[in-house]
């Protein structure tokens, strides 16, 4: 049970360090840009179209024993040969780091869209009617764009809780998640009866986030 | 216009936040297209020198291309099986009213919102049933195949056709199929000279995507694939347990850039056709009788 509220933990923090990431790019791209939006918007995508796989193993080559990051303090002797950065793979940071850096991509979309169909008439109107920037942004901007950022969530929280490839490569045994309790029913472990309780709490578990989410939606679009 | 939305500092933080975050983005991938090169069997640093050695090496590995071709089939098999079914279940979406719809469509669509671990082992368990119970009656099993696999795909993959076919045959004029019948074509007909010519692009767009990531899917596959070994699944085992390791990332390179110029290709060229196809049709319906 306490592997299941670390799980839920560490999907909650990743999905919204992504969205708290996402929202300021998928800003710029809607907002700030004219003519390239788009062409820019394909380059962050793209990534999401290359293989998942690859994508994590990139970052054990790079955080490893004799990755990128210890090689370069190896070599410029700020710290001994054999004697890597403790916790910079296989720990639960690295597994949220690994899953923030495969989902950026699509969290920025969502967002985006709902940038891209806001109204400029209402900025407009906002600072006719002498609202700063910043005011413009709280009372029209974010709750407008609001049903992408929920979405977003939503789209990199599903996937991310269920994970178990990404901690099997890159977690150890202190990345481990509820995904991986699961998977070992089915494989090692072989207990399906287990695996399919834990799998149907799993989704339970989604159904009334999503739910939540949903809800926490229509009541922000009734009160506006 | 972007002045109410950013100050000229904002923009320019933004623009950094941006670059910084691309750089974020690719430098990973960077670093295994470096290694693809490195003359070293074990991925690691310092970098030991150039070689196109793994390039040349992995066509010589019967177990990679053996895996390549598989997952080549199961994608193939999955992408066209879920693009069809898209295309019926769409235009049913689009151009028909009935009772649950809203039902239907969320379930249709629901696949997106449930964590491939569950639904790996849901369809495992399904699959076994099915053949305990097949066994009973007629003494034979189906097994866990590249055909389980590619079942699981159809199902993931779905909904994603579906989101690109849709939105594209509702943007059809109605009043074109609808002439095609007062002709006298039949329901099949008009499907075959009207609907379908015009929803080309967003057809070949959704098998793309689909085959890219039917091609790439590990989390499912996993548990229903049996003995058999896909592209990831291989990429998988070497990363665990590495052996012939740069080859695979050399393979996965290639990978990569292909599928890159798939994706790039297929979003232009659905860009360009759709635009054609829209002026088109918008020509005809102003000029009546021209056709």
């Amino acid at each position: 049970m306490g592997l299941f509220w670390k799980s839920i933990k560490m999907s909650l923090i990743v999905s919204a360090i992504c969205v708290v990431i996402a929202y300021p790019i998928a800003y710029f791209l809607a907002l700030g840009t004219s003519k390239r939006k788009y062409t820019l918007l394909l380059l962050i995508i793209v990534p999401f179209f290359t293989s998942f796989l690859l994508r994590v193993a990139a970052w054990k080559f790079i955080l490893g024993d004799q990755g990128l990051i210890n090689s370069f303090f190896y070599s410029t002797g700020l710290r001994a040969d054999e004697h890597p950065i403790p916790q910079l793979l296989y720990s639960q940071f690295t597994v949220m780091l690994v899953l923030g850096y495969v989902w950026i991509p699509f969290v920025a979309l969502p967002i985006f869209v709902s940038l891209e169909n806001l109204d400029r008439r209402l900025l407009e109107a906002a600072s006719d009617l002498g609202a700063s920037r910043w005011q413009a942004f709280r009372r029209v901007t974010l709750p407008l764009s609001l049903p992408g950022v929920v979405a977003a969530f939503v789209f990199i929280f599903i996937p991310t809780i269920g994970e178990y490839v990404t901690p099997s490569l890159v977690g150890g045994n202190k990345g481990f998640m509820f995904g991986n309790a699961i998977q070992d029913l089915f494989g090692p472990g072989f207990d399906w009866t287990t695996g399919a309780v834990l799998s149907m709490f799993l989704f339970g578990a989604v159904l009334f986030f999503t739910l939540v989410f949903a809800r926490f939606l229509s009541m922000r679009q009734l009160s506006t | 216009m972007s002045d109410i939305a950013v100050s000229k500092n904002g923009l320019r933080s933004l623009k950094a936040f941006f670059g910084l975050l691309v750089v974020f983005l690719y430098a990973p991938l960077l670093v295994l297209f470096v290694f693809s090169f490195n003359d070293d069997s074990t991925i690691r640093f310092p970098l030991q020198g150039f070689t196109t050695q793994w390039y040349q090496d992995f066509l010589a590995n019967p177990e990679l291309t053996g895996s390549l071709r598989t997952s080549a089939i199961i994608a193939a098999i999955a992408s066209t099986v879920a693009v069809l079914l898209g295309i019926l279940a769409s235009l049913v979406l689009v151009r028909r009213r009935f009772f649950g719809k809203s039902g239907v469509t969320a379930f249709l669509l629901s696949p997106l919102v449930i964590p491939y671990v569950v639904f790996g082992i849901a369809l495992l368990i399904l699959f076994k049933t099915v053949d305990v119970f097949l066994d009973q009656w007629i003494g034979v099993t189906i097994g866990l195949s590249i055909w389980t696999v590619a079942i699981g795909h159809v199902v993931i993959f779905l909904p994603y056709a579906i989101l690109v076919l849709a939105p594209r045959i509702e943007r059809i004029d109605e009043r074109l199929e609808e002439a095609a019948r007062d002709l006298g074509a039949t329901g099949l007909r008009t499907f075959r000279s009207i609907t379908l010519p015009l929803i080309v692009p967003a057809v070949l767009s959704s098998f793309l995507i689909s085959f890219t990531f039917s091609f790439d899917e590990f989390a499912v596959a996993n548990f229903v694939v049996g003995d058999q070994v896909t592209f990831p699944i291989y990429l998988y085992s070497q990363l665990r347990f590495p052996t012939l390791l740069p080859q695979a990332i050399a393979v996965a390179v290639v990978v990569f850039v292909a599928s890159l110029g798939i994706v790039i290709l297929a979003e232009v060229g659905r860009r360009f056709l759709e635009r054609r196809l829209d002026v088109e049709s918008e020509g005809s319906t102003l000029v009546p009788g021209a056709a």
